[in-house]
């Protein structure tokens, strides 16, 4: 699954954009003398709304390539209009048609339907039958280049070219990094709600490639990405307790991690990949224990009468946060990753005094998600990890299981409608926009995002 | 020997001190013209007014600019019904004239203001007020009459003082009109400010009569265009960290004179982005349609500043 990439190198520019250019320096070395002269105007209203892009059908290098052409606009196409951040434009409406992507495109005519940026590429085999991919993005109002590409890859994995160019884009016109060029494991389901068989799936982000990871004999949770590798890890009723297992997800590879007596559970991995973070069942309660997957060697967090689980470690690895109902109702906790002393960071503000559960940390390191059940609802929310600013971002009859995409950004969860229907996928942007159903086989839940691929 | 010592560090010292004096404070009266130069326009628009009012009066052979320029404001308050009369007549022939149509207005100087029309009314005003103006006008309103119209300026308090005479002849209200002509100089002013500075800086082709300011109606609708054309991107995270002022200079024809100018700083991905936004919405903008030809000064240079953090309360 391999891609090769090198920066596309710029355009020639036109002896026009040289004379602009040296205007632009001259009055730059001008105007400082002049800064006492100048007249202020403040902008502080703007047009909040997605930015509106032209993705124009790849020109394919023959015509055998027509369709993996036009394939790799459509999968740019629809991550940038679900990201809620990009309007991508009609192609009816397109005026130019780019035959050429090696010549800058008649600006004036993407202006007149107010594109604000423009998308141009080339898809061409190679001899050795690899797939070449080049792509430029323009900003149409200034008639500049901003970045420009070129992959090499097999042509199976010509999806992927897309994702990583929509990455590209999405990171020059928005400043944030990109989660495109990622994948998602989680719970597949089917079958009657009394007999339901739950599969471990894995997709693109965006819901294609769906493949099955088990064959659904045994039920299956929370599934959880490596951050370095390609494995998973998860916890599977056997024919004895649940246990936590780790799996390589291109090799099938599978294996219990620990021996432990009793049940394990709610597995999440370490920032560096190296160790697995769980609950481990006591009696009645359960703690919160750390395995190095080398050594093998388990460490205990919290020694508590209580329910400590579900762990999630802050991305430098310093913290850790938990939920815990050593309080009477499940809340969240932060300490540190050794252990010692935990600090709650949850407090219902509203009148429903809810509970908090399934915390994760972002990748950013800037807010905690949780579920937050109360007053017959859940809902989806962020916190910061000092438990300030919290934010509900949806809520309903049944919304859990929040993970986040590579950039911090998005959320993915699952909500269930109840009744005789099941579970589905949806995204919704941190800021409490832009929610989105992803595109599933069947019912699904237990989400967990992967990091970038590249 | 130690009293010449003495005297050499004391008088050291002053040149010192002294010339410091002067440095310093000729360098802060350099650095301070920029933001004086403001008021000194506004101060000066009064002036120039009472200037192109001279220059109206001293314009004898060019009727015609004066006239176009009028329009309806210039209805004289002071003047008696008489006057009025008068006025028509000298507005036909701009400021020189009205001496001689004082006494011709109502032979023969109405037929040009007829075709003149309304213009010609806001000129007589200030030709009667003119007459009286030579003995007392500024010495500036003089240079200005005697470089732009050169020969009028002569010509009218000698020409006009004989032109009266006849009137009161016929008349003799005339000659009260001139008393109050010669008590009204604030009048012409006045009129001057109002209707017919704007004239006279037409007639005569120099820069500005009035001071030219940006309206606040100039700043809005450009403010309105730029925010209609910022695309700002949804749900952004620390909005106050992507303020973002862009410097612009613009020609005459309100297009960009260069490419706009990013003068905040910020090294982010984010700050990138978020100043390539406001200058596409800068680029887009051009030409701003909205702002005058009188202010240009005003608008040449621009810093834009790019806030978005109100729009993001949460």
């Amino acid at each position: 699954m391999s891609v090769t990439s090198f920066s596309l190198p710029r355009l020639p520019l036109s002896r026009r954009h040289v004379l602009i250019g040296g205007a632009g320096l001259g009055a730059g070395l001008l105007l400082p003398s002049l800064a006492g002269a100048q007249t202020k105007l403040q902008v502080t209203e703007g047009n909040v709304a997605p930015l509106p892009i032209a993705i124009p059908d790849f020109v394919p290098g023959s015509p055998a390539d027509g369709e993996v052409s036009a394939g790799v606009a459509q999968v740019i196409t629809n991550n940038l209009r679900r990201s809620g951040l990009f309007a991508p434009i009609d192609p009816a409406a397109f005026i130019e048609k780019i035959v050429n992507v090696d010549a800058a495109p008649q600006f004036a005519s993407w202006k007149s339907i107010n594109a604000q940026a423009l998308v141009t590429g080339r898809m061409t085999r190679r001899s050795d039958g690899r797939l070449h991919a080049e792509f430029r993005l323009w900003d149409v109002a200034a008639g500049q280049q901003l970045t420009g590409q070129q992959y090499d890859t097999a042509p199976e994995f010509w999806r992927r070219i897309a994702h990583i160019i929509s990455d590209q884009i999405y990171e020059r016109l928005t400043g944030e990094k990109g989660y495109f060029d990622s994948r998602v494991v989680f719970v597949d389901e089917s079958g009657p709600a009394e007999r339901r068989v739950k599969r471990l799936a894995l997709m693109d982000q965006d819901g294609a490639n769906v493949r099955y990871l088990t064959r659904g004999t045994d039920l299956v949770l929370t599934p959880r990405f490596s951050p370095s590798t390609q494995e998973i890890t998860y916890m599977e009723f056997g024919q004895g307790d649940p246990r936590v297992y780790l799996r390589n997800i291109e090799t099938g590879q599978t294996e219990i991690v620990g021996n432990f007596p009793g049940m394990s559970f709610s597995p999440r991995f370490s920032p560096d990949g190296q160790r697995v973070i769980m609950s481990l069942q006591q009696g009645g309660n359960s703690n919160l224990f750390v395995m190095d997957l080398r050594s093998k060697s388990t460490t205990r967090l919290t020694d508590t009468p209580a329910i400590d689980t579900s762990p999630s470690y802050a991305p430098d690895g310093s913290r850790i946060c938990f939920e815990s109902d050593r309080g009477g109702k499940p809340q969240i906790y932060v300490m540190p990753a050794t252990g010692g002393a935990a600090q709650r960071i949850s407090f219902s503000k509203d009148d429903t005094n809810g509970s908090y559960s399934t915390p994760v940390w972002s990748p950013r390191g800037d807010y905690i998600a949780f579920t937050k059940q109360g007053g017959g609802q859940f809902s989806i929310g962020i916190m910061k990890p000092d438990g300030s600013g919290e934010r509900i971002l949806t809520s309903g009859f049944h919304n859990e299981g929040p993970t986040f995409a590579p950039n911090g950004r998005v959320l993915m969860f699952f909500r269930d409608p109840g009744g005789n229907s099941g579970p589905s996928l949806f995204t919704v942007d941190i800021s409490g926009r832009n929610e989105q159903k992803v595109p599933t086989p069947g019912f699904a839940s237990d989400p967990a995002w992967s990091p970038l691929l590249s | 020997m130690k009293v010449d010592k003495t005297l050499i560090a004391s008088v050291a010292l002053h040149v010192l001190v002294i010339g410091w004096g002067l440095v310093s404070f000729s360098a802060r009266s350099l650095e301070a013209p920029p933001p004086e130069s403001m008021p000194v326009d506004i101060i000066s628009a009064d002036q120039l007014s009472r200037i192109t009012a001279g220059i109206k009066s001293g314009e004898k052979d060019k009727p015609k600019p004066l006239v176009e320029k009028v329009a309806d404001a210039t209805p004289v308050d002071d003047n008696v019904g008489k006057i009025t009369e008068k006025k028509e007549i000298v507005t036909a022939s701009a400021p020189e004239p009205p001496p001689k149509p004082v006494e011709k207005p109502v032979e023969k100087k109405p037929d040009p203001p007829k075709p003149v029309a309304d213009s010609k009314p806001k000129d007589e005003p200030k030709p009667i007020e003119k007459k009286p103006d030579p003995p007392k006008v500024d010495p500036i309103a003089e240079a200005l009459k005697s470089e732009d119209a050169k020969k009028p300026v002569p010509k009218p308090q000698a020409k006009a003082a004989p032109p009266q005479p006849p009137k009161p002849k016929q008349e003799r209200t005339f000659d009260q009109s001139k008393i109050a002509a010669l008590l009204d100089k604030r009048d012409p002013t006045r009129q001057s400010i109002t209707g017919a500075a704007l004239n006279s800086s037409a007639s005569l082709g120099s820069t500005h009569g009035n001071a030219p300011s940006l309206s606040q109606s100039e700043l809005d609708a450009m403010r309105a265009r730029l925010a209609s054309l910022w695309n700002v991107q949804p749900g952004v995270e620390h909005p106050e960290e992507l303020y973002v002022t862009v410097r612009i200079r613009l020609n005459p024809d309100r297009r960009l004179a260069a490419p706009p100018e990013v003068v905040s700083t910020g090294n982010s991905p984010r700050y990138q982005a978020a100043a390539d936004a406001a200058v596409r919405a800068v680029l887009q903008g051009q030409p701003y349609t909205m702002l005058r030809d009188e202010t240009y000064d005003q608008w040449k240079y621009m810093d834009i500043d790019f806030d978005p953090k109100q729009m993001f309360h949460s």
